[in-house]
């Protein structure tokens, strides 16, 4: 139950601060972060390393989990190119006819 | 269940989970840093098909389905469904040290807990699924990386992501 809190409110506070709903083209290759990858793993990630750790605060965690899923927003949003920069040389893989 | 009979279910449906992941989100259609395309093309050069090369040289250069398969048994074992989404959360910082979107790795190792979480009402353990997943990884790298090619080649022609030349 608390992931599914924690699942709506990174998605819904990811898209407040204006971040696109999906990556941009092409899907598959791109490096730019959406609010639906990788916010939510993210939020879920963290989340369930307080659950294991026994840490639920109040309402069996779900406070935690929407605290989490606006942190991690937050996160995505300001900080993420900041801890883990895109590849320097964006063509590294895609000069195949040489 | 007896223990061989399950690590043989548990092996094939590792393999076909992580097969078809990675086929899904494109590893076999372009070679994402360097050294996965050397590797693509030598296997070429040894009478391979490129697309199961650069299948092959993505898995071993960073963490996609294959590994996320694998953390998401070990994480499931340690600490049951939470440690599998944390091995997912693990998985993708890890996909991007290594100059990787990380589509393939996450949704891998998701999917993997749950046909983990599903199958373990009919009795296979996490401990069935690493161990299948280990046998599913030396099947694809392992045994005869030529003629294994072959056969990725012809599923990414399948899924319509056979290398573009």
């Amino acid at each position: 139950m608390a992931y599914i809190v924690a699942i709506v409110c990174s998605i819904v506070v990811a898209l407040v601060l204006r971040l696109p709903l999906l990556p941009s083209k092409p899907y598959r290759y791109s490096f730019d972060v959406s609010a639906l990858y990788p916010t939510p793993i993210i939020a879920i990630g963290i989340l369930s390393i307080f659950l294991v750790l026994n840490y639920t605060f109040m309402y069996n965690g779900l406070v935690l989990a929407a605290v989490i899923g606006v942190l991690s927003a937050l996160f995505v949003k300001y900080l993420f190119d900041f801890v883990f920069p895109k590849p320097l040389d964006e063509n590294a893989g895609e000069d195949m006819n040489e | 269940m007896n223990e061989v009979i399950g690590i043989i279910i548990a092996a094939i449906l590792c393999w076909l989970n992580f097969v078809i992941v990675d086929t899904y989100f494109g590893l076999p259609e372009q070679s994402g840093v360097r050294g996965a395309r050397i590797i693509g093309k030598d296997v070429e050069k040894r009478g391979g098909d490129i697309a199961g090369g650069f299948f092959q040289g993505n898995i071993l250069c960073s963490p996609d389905a294959s590994a996320g398969t694998l953390m998401a048994s070990i994480g499931y074992m340690l600490l049951g469904i939470p440690g599998g989404i944390i091995a997912a959360f693990l998985v993708f910082i890890g996909n991007r040290l290594c100059a990787d979107p990380g589509y393939a790795g996450t949704t891998g190792c998701l999917t993997a807990t749950a046909i983990i979480f599903l199958t373990s009402f009919i009795g296979l353990t996490p401990e069935m699924f690493i161990v299948g997943m280990v046998i599913a990884i030396f099947t694809i790298m392992g045994i005869d990386q030529a003629k294994v090619s072959v056969v990725l080649g012809k599923i990414a022609k399948k899924f319509n992501r056979h290398a573009r030349e």
